[in-house]
């Protein structure tokens, strides 16, 4: 009797418990509010398929959804597609089953036409697009549900291509897709995601409202997906250009988030009261890339004598303001947040610091001391670091670096002609699937067109079995500490800070998303 | 004006930089490059592309912006307020300031008030305006917490809240034009006070404020004025480096960023206003020379 009684008070007490639980969590997520974030200038444009820009794709993230997304763990999951696509035995059809009900910021429900049409926008347009449309014979519509894709080979990047939030495929109505051609930027922003665009002010601010016929999935936030819920009013992104003043409008309470924020100022914003530092991960690997087409660099063995020279602990600690929280030392070409890809292959040559064996590579490639073009520039101010350091690195080991210091408009310019430079700095931020690093093939400037790596990379986009493929990655991985296409440094945080009153942002996330936020004031 | 045009436009394309590169991002490729700079009309040779720029001037065109999607007299048009008020407000401090200071230093030539305030001018000459700004904003943004740090709100909608913004942006960039201004009125305010009309003012025993204020200030103000019509000539520069640190969205934080992302269009547009405005602020400083000095007339 006695044993049913203690049972009865441990169900009321959990019971009670829960009810309370719930109603602290429906307090605690309080609705209502403007959020405003400070980041570092405008967009070139906020059409999705247009740029891979990164202030672009935080920005439209907000916007607009695709079919699919990028869970915790880098894995695409359903985001306007009901489920992942039933595929047909042969691997060359794919069909997408689309939520129903979905609607866009202009009222319009969404349905297969508006699909078919962003899709093929995108792969006419986007640098992602386009690679998956080089395997895709046609996209149309099934029913007004349902789309399908077939392929003309087969390609294990169907899935992945469209979940990546870069440059990505962002489904918007048809009819704004019939105003704009491909090649011509949209400038009528409608979306089906959980914010919607009212204002863009250039220079003054960019506003985004809830939007109220936003239809959250059921499934748990993960990643950049799951369940959105948006509780704040407003998200007013703010352009500072200027670094320190970011800073400054986030101690004073300004500004509610301020991204990309001087690494510097780590120390400064963990003292300041209010306000929590928030360290990126991942942000960039820092690369050198060598220009493979013409000149001195084209030679293996002086790019191999470049690698070996590197001391990598040196010069990650100086670009990150000597804050170890703030880089990492890494060999694998995707990171270890990309957990699919994150290889761990022991003795490679990688930050080996041994400048006998540069001296070694430097003679048997016959290099005798000509200038090294080496393009940098201060507008990055880690790149600016981290080329100054390796130039001292390089010329202590018999190398003789010209740096060449220039804007960043202009390096971009330049990188693309091969007469006129033999390396250039540059980071490397997240790609989720193998065949997506751009470095290692011969379209990209630096021109990686190497036979071996052409030949495993294409196995690789053909593979579908993710054993085999991860297989071929180590390959990969392995091969280009042989050929060193480029010099991969260690791994560079990002630094963004938020107010104490900001609540529920996913500190885990490389790029910013406001949903799920709110703002306990 | 155009010669001006021409070597504006020479000089933003021969400087290296390609605006595709960069609003199509880091990894865009070679051939998505071309394609965006045919579309744009970049591949086109130089002098073709100088031949279509002056047709379309011809028509009061100034072209459109590369990353704006809009036309160029619209984006100037919706920064133009931010900068004007910023500009009136900066010379508003600079001649509240400089003027009174010159004409007491002057006055009492020789005193302890005059070589206090020339001290300080010279501060104000040799400090630059950036390193003004931002201890500005340390002090009484970040430690007393008086002003916002930096932003802006229109005079038309929100007179206080525009005060609240403007105040450290106007006095950081018009303080160092004051110093100017103040040594100018100082020597031109010594030299008049030698002139024998003075001598002859004291000798009727006038008061020495009516001596000062009557008879030697309005003859003083001529180089005045020139300094600070210069004055509003060099704001215009000095508003850039303002803009970007007080975070204002006007003509000077355009111009920054059309540079670095070599939005050719809007450069010149820029370039070409800020032109007109010179050539603007020289003739109403002649202008106000007649009306100051009777004597001054245009034939």
């Amino acid at each position: 009797m006695r044993q049913r009684k203690t049972t009865w008070a441990a169900i009321i007490v959990a019971v009670v418990a829960l009810c309370l639980i719930s109603v602290l969590d429906a307090t605690a997520q309080k609705k209502g509010g403007v959020l405003k974030v400070g980041n570092l200038g405008e967009p070139p444009t906020l059409d999705a398929h247009w740029t891979t820009a990164t202030i672009t794709e935080v920005l439209t993230n907000h916007l607009y959804e695709g079919l699919y997304a990028l869970d915790a763990r880098s894995q695409p999951i359903p985001m306007l597609a009901e489920a992942m696509p039933a595929v047909s035995k042969d691997g060359l059809t794919y069909t997408f089953k689309l939520r129903q009900g979905i609607k866009f910021h202009n009222g319009k429900e969404m349905t297969s036409a508006d699909v078919v049409a962003s899709l093929n926008r995108w792969g006419a347009q986007s640098t992602y697009g386009k690679g998956l449309y080089a395997r895709v014979a046609e996209v149309r519509a099934v029913d007004k549900y349902a789309v399908q894709m077939q392929l003309k080979e087969k390609t294990a990047t169907v899935l992945i291509s469209l979940a990546i939030p870069n440059n990505f495929a962002a489904i918007y109505p048809k009819e704004v897709i019939d105003k704009f051609k491909p090649a011509e930027k949209a400038t009528e922003w409608i979306g089906t995601g959980p914010f919607k665009l009212v204002e863009w002010k250039p220079d003054r601010h960019i506003k985004m409202v809830r939007f109220d016929d936003y239809q959250p999935r059921k499934e748990a936030a993960s990643g950049y997906g799951g369940r959105k819920v948006v509780h704040i009013n407003e998200l007013l992104w703010m352009p500072v250009p200027d670094a320190a003043t970011r800073v400054a409008q986030i101690e004073t309470g300004e500004l509610d988030f301020a991204d990309d924020l001087d690494l510097n100022a780590y120390d400064r914003l963990k003292k300041t009261a209010g306000v929590q530092p928030i360290v990126a991960k991942p942000y960039y690997w820092l690369v050198a890339v060598f220009n493979k087409k013409e000149g001195l660099m084209t030679n293996q063995k002086l790019r191999q004598a470049w690698q070996a020279a590197l001391d990598m602990e040196p010069i990650m600690k100086n670009v990150a303001g000597g804050h170890a929280e703030l880089y990492r030392l890494d060999s694998s070409l995707a990171f270890v947040e990309n957990a699919p890809w994150h290889t761990k292959i022991k003795g490679l040559p990688w930050n080996e610091h041994n400048r006998d064996k540069a001296k070694r590579l430097l003679r048997e490639a016959g290099y005798k001391g000509e200038p090294i073009r080496f393009m940098t520039t201060q507008e990055y101010k880690w790149m600016y670091d981290f080329a100054l350091l390796t130039k001292q690195q390089l010329e202590d080991a018999g190398f003789t670096i010209d740096l060449q210091v220039v804007d960043w408009a202009t390096l971009v310019k330049r990188r693309n002609n091969h007469k006129e430079y033999d390396a250039f700095t540059t980071g490397m931020g997240n790609f989720y699937d193998p065949t997506h690093h751009i470095y290692l093939g011969p379209n990209w400037p630096g021109w990686t067109d190497d036979e071996d790596l052409n030949r495993m990379l294409a196995e690789l986009a053909g593979e579908g079995d993710y054993k085999k493929r991860f297989a071929l990655w180590e390959q990969v991985t392995r091969a280009f500490y042989d050929k060193v296409p480029v010099a991969r440094y260690g791994d560079l945080f990002g630094l963004r800070a938020s107010r104490a009153h900001v609540k529920g942002f996913d500190t885990t996330l490389m790029r910013p998303r406001f949903h799920n936020v709110w703002l306990d004031k | 004006m155009l010669v001006v045009v021409t070597v504006v436009f020479l000089l933003i394309h021969l400087i290296p930089g390609d605006p595709v590169a960069v609003i199509l991002g880091p990894e865009a490729n070679a051939q998505q490059i071309e394609d965006a700079r045919r579309e744009l009309g970049l591949d086109r040779p130089l002098h073709e592309q100088l031949l279509r720029f002056y047709a379309r001037l011809l028509r009061g065109d100034l072209g459109r912006s590369y990353f704006l999607d809009r036309p160029v007299t619209q984006a100037l048009w919706e920064r133009a307020e931010p900068t004007l008020v910023l500009m009136t407000a900066a010379l508003f401090v600079a001649v509240l300031i400089g003027v009174p200071t010159g004409i007491v230093a002057g006055a009492y030539q020789g005193s302890w008030w005059d070589r206090g305030l020339m001290t300080l001018a010279l501060l104000g000459v040799c400090v630059p305006g950036f390193w003004l700004s931002l201890n500005f904003i340390y002090l009484f943004s970040v430690r007393l917490g008086w002003l916002p740090v930096a932003g802006y709100a229109s005079v038309l909608q929100d007179p206080v809240a525009a005060a609240r913004y403007m105040l450290l942006p106007a006095v950081s960039l018009g303080f160092n034009q004051s110093a100017l201004i103040a040594r100018i009125a100082r020597s031109c305010m010594i030299e008049v006070l030698r002139q024998d009309y003075i001598r002859t003012a004291r000798a009727k025993g006038l008061a020495e404020r009516s001596v000062i204020f009557l008879h030697a200030f309005r003859n003083a103000l001529v180089p005045v004025v020139t300094v600070i019509g210069i004055t509003m000539a060099i704001l215009i520069g000095g508003a850039v480096v303002t803009e970007i640190v007080f975070n204002i969205p006007g003509l000077g934080r355009l111009i920054i960023s059309a540079i670095l992302r070599r939005d050719y269009p809007v450069v010149q547009g820029v370039v070409l206003l800020t032109a007109a405005a010179y050539m603007l602020i020289n003739l109403m400083v002649d202008v106000v020379y007649a009306y100051i000095d009777p004597r001054i007339r245009y034939a």
